[in-house]
């Protein structure tokens, strides 16, 4: 882009200043998390941010969508309640279909961790707002809070002999001293991977948006239509990203908390 | 090497890890529609399998994109 | 592009590379995350999963009593069709009844019929009988009478002129088929 700019001027120093002047491309700002409210009790830092802005829009959006989908509940549902009963259903049936036996416990969780991650995602969409699902913290403590979760379910469920769960059955004991240390990593790993999964997901969506954006706003008209029909398509693209990372994130919840409580390796 | 241009050619080496991502794709968006040509009946089924799968898929280009920019944060 | 992206991250701004890693805002943003998740939770587990429940199993509900109400009309119909298949088999054997009722008293008629025609017929011929004993007994008597009248003429014959063996013989004979010839005539 300087490049650019300084075959349209024609000496080096004005070439400076126009390019200082013009704006510049920067797709990562919106993931820049500002404190508004400072708040550090006990050396804790507490502070209100962006970030925990729209974390709460969105645990207001799910609260306020079920809330008045079911404010007067009817036997045969209107538009609104047959949406919030089917996203209901929707996850009673992912929750039946991966934990089965026993997973009724953990239903509320697994509901209320599809609704957050998925309204995250989605009012992250809206322009000018926060996606709180792009800050790996955010999905790092959901993460790590599941995987503390399976790993005290089962020792908790099964006690010592949870240990099991890392030496695959069937398998010829020369064979154990590679696959346990495999099995071990591959646990380690699973938070890892739920967190950046999703956090990845929505910073490059939301970062091919932004160039998209930029170039809709900087290039002259006859340019700036491609860009940003494309970022409307895009938009949708996201929107279904958006409801997929929740899905897969729910489902692999589900799984985790299987493998916790049933013990079938 | 300086260390600047040095982190840009490391994150597009980290970025072409997208390439493997793109062949997973494209095997098993392939596939699936093979398996839908033959069994029509068992579209609904499968493609929710087919959309998570390629959730996974998108994740491992997803964290050499995150390599990358771990690399231009260093850079 | 990426330059101009990374000129603005290298900014004034201090951070490095991703704003997502800098770690001075982790632990605030670890803390919420957990206070927003479990208000959450709590929140649907207080005021919304109760409705659904409620709303679902009343449903359920609903729909089983439904079930059984259609099972009991299903039940209601199969009495009634019981019903009515017993009123028609009822109808069936009285009209058999009738049938068969008709079917004696016809015989019944037919046999009083016949037998009064029998009757009829066996007076017929005992009248038919008598009168015909009767003229037997008349033509008998006719002949007797006759065979008197030609006894009294044969007498008389041989009174007047002196008969022979021969002749007397032949003048009995001749009375005789004379009495044959008749005895046709008698029955």
């Amino acid at each position: 882009m300087t490049l650019l700019l300084t075959t349209v001027a024609v000496h080096a120093e004005s070439a400076k200043a126009v390019a200082a002047a013009a704006p510049r491309m920067d797709p990562l700002h919106h993931f820049q998390v500002v404190n508004y409210i400072k708040i550090s009790p006990f050396g804790l830092d507490l502070s209100i941010s962006n970030s925990v802005i729209w974390m709460w829009i969105s645990v207001a959006a799910v609260f306020f969508f079920f809330w008045y989908a079911f404010r007067r509940p009817e036997l045969v549902p209107g538009r609104l309640q047959s949406v919030a009963e089917a996203g209901y259903l929707f996850i009673r049936g992912i929750v039946d279909e991966n934990i089965g036996s026993g997973g009724k416990p953990y239903f509320p969780m697994v509901f209320t961790l599809f609704f957050f991650v998925l309204f995250c995602n989605w009012t992250g969409l809206i322009p000018g707002s926060f996606t709180a699902t792009s800050q790996l913290i955010v999905t790092a403590t959901l993460a790590l809070g599941i995987f503390f979760l399976s790993i005290f379910l089962g020792f908790y469920k099964h006690g010592l002999k949870f240990l099991g769960f890392f030496v695959p059955s069937g398998l010829p004991v020369l064979l154990l001293p590679l696959m346990v240390p495999i099995e071990i990593i591959s646990f380690l790993a699973r938070p890892v991977s739920l967190s950046v999964r999703l956090f990845a997901n929505m910073t490059a969506g939301h970062t091919v948006l932004g160039v998209l954006f930029f170039f809709a706003a900087t290039l002259p008209w006859v340019g700036s239509w491609l860009p940003f029909g494309f970022s409307v398509v895009f938009t949708a693209v996201e929107i279904f990203i958006g409801f997929i990372q929740a899905y897969i994130f729910t489902i692999l919840t589900c799984v985790y908390i299987n493998d916790s409580l049933h013990l079938h390796h | 090497m300086e260390s600047l241009p040095a982190s840009f050619i490391g994150m597009g080496l980290a970025a072409a890890g997208l390439a493997g991502s793109g062949i997973g794709l494209g095997f098993m968006f392939g596939k699936a529609i093979e398996a839908f040509a033959r069994q029509p009946g068992a579209e609904a089924q499968l493609s929710k399998y087919v959309w998570i799968g390629a959730a996974f898929v998108e994740a491992i280009a997803l964290y050499g994109l995150v390599l990358a920019f771990i690399i231009m944060g260093k850079g | 592009m990426i330059s101009s992206a990374y000129a603005a991250t290298a900014g004034p701004a201090p951070s490095s590379g991703l704003p997502q890693f800098d770690s001075s805002v982790f632990a605030s943003q670890m803390f919420w995350t957990v206070v927003s998740f479990l208000i959450l939770m709590y929140l649907l587990r207080r005021y919304v999963m109760p409705a659904i429940n409620d709303i679902l199993d009343s449903r359920g509900k609903k729909i089983s009593e439904d079930l059984q109400h259609a099972e009991k009309a299903r039940h209601e119909a199969e009495r009634l069709l019981a019903g009515y298949r017993e009123q028609v088999e009822r109808a069936r054997q009285m009209t058999a009844t009738t049938l068969e009722e008709a079917r004696i008293e016809a015989s019944a008629i037919r046999d009083h019929a016949l037998e009064e025609l029998t009757e009829e017929l066996a007076k017929k011929r005992t009248a038919a009988l008598e009168e015909i004993e009767r003229a037997r007994v008349n033509a008998m008597a006719e002949v007797r009478e006759a065979a008197v009248e030609i006894a009294m003429l044969a007498t008389e014959k041989l009174i007047a002129e002196s008969v022979g063996r021969a002749k007397a013989d032949e003048m009995v004979h001749a009375a005789l088929g004379h009495l044959e010839q008749n005895k046709a005539n008698l029955h």
